[in-house]
């Protein structure tokens, strides 16, 4: 798993517009992350994961929130921390039995779940048209910011200004989502 | 969608990020702070009558609101970012109160024992409005504060909300001086400072409420 530095030169090529460092960095950021959820939230693998992508989300959008006089790591985990606490408090004002204290034993440490509880892909219908049209058509379908623009009759500083904005609508959107 | 499918549709043509402005949109959100809260002290409260004479006084508790401000406003910057420590910054403001005490003590000292409860209290029939007052005018600045800090990822809200509060008590405390008829050092110092301290408290109450993400 990669250390400090190594995360931190990801982190910092992928703000000056690196794609493949900033997908390096998002994977390793997901290892940890799952650990540190798996750890908190015993058992309940699904959860955890859909915290994973939630806090994913939350760093990319925010990435420019990372002050770099100070370690990377702490950052990762500030914002980590603050979804799981926020996670917790959600999940208190819904009503059904806590499973808090109940040892379900060790997770499966073979088991990928990177399959979370609940469907991004989904969440995506939420958003404003515009937004959702952006992510979908750059994001997903590979297209260029270019041939978006061309496709829908928007500007491309349009373009990246609804998938910066749908991604922010995309994390509240999962913070705001009651999963059962 | 798999965690992987995420990642992959995150970073697909990213750009590099921009680096937000924040000094200069900070200082615009605390200059437009005490301007609204100027105009409601000159509206609702009026200036004191005597505020030609009274310059100097008026400069100094100004200064001394100023100064808590400052010595705030290192953890509200701290608190903006996630994963930077306090450290020095909670000193600072512990240093402050405790000058404050000596402060007071200092000056009550210094009048006559029968003096001291009305130079602490502000004098005949006097009660210190400060504490309430000053929270008041401190809203227009906590929201204009509160709006900008949503634009970082604050995770320590409730202390971000009590920063803030306490930041816009200060704020709030420089112009409420325009109007403060009150000009005894003990006073300011007792209670200017639990006025800012009722702000903090109050932030620290509501600020998780407006400040997730």
């Amino acid at each position: 798993m990669a250390d400090e530095a190594a995360l931190k030169a990801l982190f910092l090529k992928g703000l000056a517009g690196d794609e493949a460092a900033t997908r390096a960095f998002l994977t390793d950021a997901a290892a940890l992350l799952r650990a540190f959820f798996r750890a908190r939230l015993r058992g309940r693998t699904e959860d955890a994961e859909d915290l994973v992508q939630e806090t994913l989300v939350a760093l990319h959008t925010r990435r420019e929130s990372y002050d770099p006089n100070y370690p990377l790591t702490a950052w990762l985990y500030a914002i980590a921390r603050y979804r799981l606490i926020d996670f917790l408090r959600r999940a208190k004002h819904r009503n059904h039995a806590p499973l808090d204290g109940v040892d379900v034993g060790e997770p499966d440490p073979d088991y990928e779940a990177s399959d979370a509880k609940r469907d991004v892909a989904t969440l995506l219908d939420k958003l404003p048209e515009k937004q959702r049209t952006a992510i979908r058509m750059v994001k997903l379908e590979e297209k260029s910011v270019k041939e978006t623009a061309e496709a829908t009759g928007l500007s491309e500083s349009d373009i990246k200004i609804s998938i910066h904005r749908g991604l922010k609508t995309l994390m509240r959107l999962m913070g705001q989502e009651q999963p059962t | 969608m798999k965690t992987d499918d995420l990642i992959n549709a995150l970073s697909r043509g990213v750009e590099p990020a921009e680096r937000p402005r924040w000094r200069m949109n900070l200082a615009i959100t605390l200059v437009a702070g005490l301007i609204v809260a100027g105009a409601l002290v000159a509206i609702g409260l009026g200036v004191r009558p005597d505020i030609g004479t009274a310059r100097m006084p008026i400069m100094m508790k100004s200064m001394f609101a100023a100064l808590a401000a400052a010595v705030i406003l290192p953890i509200a910057v701290q608190l903006m970012k996630p994963g930077r420590p306090l450290g020095w910054r909670i000193g600072a403001v512990v240093l402050f109160v405790g000058v404050c005490a000596v402060a007071t003590i200092t000056a009550l000292m210094g009048e006559m024992p029968e003096q001291r409860w009305q130079a602490w209290m502000g004098g005949e029939g006097r009660a210190p409005w400060c504490v309430v007052l000053i929270p008041i005018l401190a809203v227009p600045a906590a929201a204009l504060l509160t709006w900008f800090m949503r634009a970082f990822a604050p995770t320590r809200i409730t202390l971000t909300g009590a920063a803030i509060g306490a930041l816009s008590g200060g704020v709030s405390a420089m112009a409420y001086a325009m109007y403060c008829p009150t000009d005894s050092v003990a006073f300011v110092t007792t209670w200017y400072t639990l006025a800012i301290a009722v702000c903090a408290a109050l932030g620290a109450l509501v600020g998780s409420r407006f400040l997730r993400w």
